[in-house]
């Protein structure tokens, strides 16, 4: 026997403001479609960023084609561009970022993980948390007021005159600019940005790790370390996941580089040697430039930045996914 | 009743003979690679808190306006009383202007804040749209894992990339800087975090809760907004919270798009709305200001930017904090 609204009694019939069923399937197609809006605005913002970026750097990309990417010569007045420099200034401030920070990145994920007494576990994660929110432009400023003049008065005429000595890897040290705005700063707020990242990555991976492993380690007889290289070697894609997020975040830094990196765009093999990268580049002399072609060139370097970063995005993306994966299936 | 001791004497122990232990390569490289952890977990926080206090304090004397002579001032009645008297509160009332001078950053403030507003009246509705697809109406298949990877890719898009496409989309037709290119860049920086969010708080919602309210009759818009939304909404709104503080901090979306200026946001007019904000020309942020000073050689200028920039950490932290306070009973990952 069907019922429907008409045939049941009072106390059953629909009440309420959604009673009628008209008005529900209305609303249901209504949010349908929101949602539907909402998913497809994310394309398009995709798409849309594709679409403008490529558009402004295509009367560059059909000039210079992809020996962009290795020419040298920047030279607005010639209407000449290479980016060579620019791009071997991200690469080496990234890499010099990331040789300092995983090390004592990781160290520390150790620590806290597997080290550290109870009390201190919550306070330290606390303020390494803390600190990845902090602006960039924060650590630009220290690093431009505090470390570039200590590191110019201290270490580099030190290094100069000591290892800038030594035959071959001398080059790395000489200090022919008299400047703390270099490649060596650069790095090394850098790698104090990406530390936070990375510690805090890495110890939720640590954390994920099945307590079995590392107690029937300890049950055979192994030492700390022993354990801890058993439980590292689980976690090995997510560290690396965790790696490669700090260098996404490395790469793509803008304010702090562009404060203490010194504006000058070369390709030196001195560590002391002032330097551009990719974005310090965009944010000092976008503003400035003058002519079309210009403008097409540096939009050219952005496009290149922003290629780079989607793929080491994905990257990330795909070994953290796979820790994940595996978590779920314990 | 005799209670027997033993009595041993030296003849009677056993002859021991100490011998390394087989493993002692890896105990002692245990201990290495301890104290190796131990050294860096002491530079990180030692490193990371120097700096944290140096910021800190030097930024709350530049607010202030507190001159120290010495540190050694500090420790005579005079001293402190003497840079006490030279603070003041320009930094909060004043607008910007020529070193030198009585000036300050409160249209940046203000700024800040009237740009985040225009960028979150787009970019939460968006954002929040979106994830509410991922959860609620996306089957798993393969757009569902692209448009997954679309927003992570949309999330990593470096800041100063997101200002030049504010510039070539919206400044280049409008033709001049404003704060709308500012809002868009900003926007299109908000989205894909909260979506993020979005999606994984509603993703936390026991399926039971929908399941439950369809087994009553409710239709899906019903069960979207009377139950599955207000369960999640202290998480929805920490996601928004922390899109919020992320976008606070930036200064590189707005280096092109807004630039900065000298104005007052509210402007005062004569005829009908007494007050008016002028969003069609360049508008005034606290992070644009404080690079544009940093980056001057003015001593008054980069103790205003120092200011600036704890002004700016304080509005980050708080909001931060507030997150944390908020979700302390759940699992939320924090990503910046």
């Amino acid at each position: 026997m069907s019922q429907d609204a008409r045939s049941v009694p009072f106390y059953d019939q629909p009440r309420g403001f959604f009673r009628s069923v008209a008005l529900r399937r209305t609303l249901d197609g209504m949010t349908t479609s929101s949602a539907w809006i909402g998913a497809l605005s994310m394309v398009a913002l995709l798409g849309i960023m594709m679409f403008v970026i490529i558009r402004g750097a295509w009367p560059a990309v059909e000039k210079f084609g992809f020996a962009f990417i290795w020419q040298s010569d920047w030279d607005p007045v010639k209407q000449q561009f290479g980016a060579w420099p620019v791009i071997f200034g991200t690469l080496v401030t990234a890499a010099l970022a990331l040789l300092i920070a995983v090390p004592i990145s990781i160290g520390s994920a150790i620590f806290l993980v597997r080290l550290a007494p109870r009390w201190l576990v919550g306070p330290a994660s606390f303020l390494i948390e803390l600190l990845a929110a902090i602006p960039s432009i924060t650590y630009g400023l220290w690093g431009a007021f505090v470390l570039a003049p200590a590191l110019q008065s201290t270490v580099m005429p030190w290094a100069e005159k000591s290892l800038g000595k030594i035959p071959v890897i001398g080059a790395l040290f000489q200090n022919d600019f008299g400047s703390g705005y270099n490649m060596l700063t650069a790095g090394i707020i850098l790698a104090i940005m990406v530390t936070p990242i990375v510690t805090a990555v890495t110890r939720d991976v640590l954390r994920s790790v099945p307590p079995e492993l590392e107690q029937g380690a300890i049950g055979l007889g192994a030492t700390w370390w022993q354990a801890t290289w058993v439980v590292l070697s689980f976690s090995k894609m997510g560290i690396f996941g965790a790696v490669i997020l700090g260098l996404a975040r490395a790469i793509g830094e803008t304010m702090a580089v562009t404060m203490v990196i010194g504006n000058t765009i070369q390709v030196e093999p001195s560590l002391f040697a002032p330097g551009q990268t990719i974005a310090s580049l965009l944010a000092n002399q976008f503003r400035e430039a003058d002519t079309d072609m210009f403008v097409y060139a540096l939009v050219y370097t952005a496009l290149l930045l922003l290629i780079l970063t989607a793929l080491i995005n994905g990257v990330a993306r795909v070994m953290i996914v796979q820790v994940a994966r595996r978590g779920k299936r314990r | 009743m005799t209670i027997a001791t033993l009595q041993t004497t030296p003849i009677d122990t056993p002859p021991v003979i100490k011998q390394r232990p087989y493993n002692m390569r890896a105990r002692v490289m245990s201990r290495i690679i301890m104290t190796l952890c131990y050294a860096s977990a002491i530079i990180t926080i030692s490193a990371l808190g120097l700096i944290f206090g140096y910021v800190l304090f030097k930024g709350f004397t530049s607010v202030f306006n507190i001159q120290i002579a010495s540190w050694m001032s500090l420790l005579s009645w005079q001293g402190l009383s003497q840079a006490f008297s030279s603070m003041n509160l320009d930094f909060f009332t004043k607008l910007p202007g020529p070193p030198g001078d009585r000036s300050g950053m409160s249209n940046g403030i203000t700024g800040t804040m009237v740009l985040i507003g225009m960028a979150s009246t787009v970019g939460v509705p968006l954002g929040m749209l979106c994830g509410i697809y991922l959860s609620e109406y996306s089957r798993e298949g393969w757009f569902s894992h692209a448009l997954r990877t679309i927003v992570d890719v949309l999330a990593g898009v470096p800041s100063i990339v997101v200002g030049v496409l504010g510039y070539e989309l919206v400044v280049v037709p409008m033709g001049i800087n404003s704060a709308w290119a500012g809002a868009c860049a900003l926007a299109f920086m908000m989205a894909p975090i909260v979506s993020r969010t979005t999606e994984e708080m509603l993703r936390l919602v026991p399926p039971a809760y929908r399941e439950a309210s369809i087994g009553v009759g409710a239709s899906k818009f019903q069960t979207l907004f009377r139950v599955v939304l207000p369960a999640a909404r202290s998480g929805i709104i920490t996601g928004v919270m922390l899109a919020v503080a992320r976008v606070a901090g930036e200064t590189a979306p707005l280096l092109f798009t807004a630039l900065a200026s000298d104005q007052p946001v509210i402007a005062y007019s004569s005829s009908f709305p007494w007050i008016y904000m002028d969003l069609n020309h360049p508008f005034p942020s606290l992070t644009v200001q404080i690079f544009k000073y940093a980056s001057s050689g003015e001593p008054d200028w980069i103790r205003q930017a120092w200011a600036g920039m704890l002004v700016l950490i304080t509005i980050v932290l708080v909001l931060n904090m507030a997150v944390r306070y908020v979700s302390r009973n759940r699992n939320i990952k924090v990503k910046a």
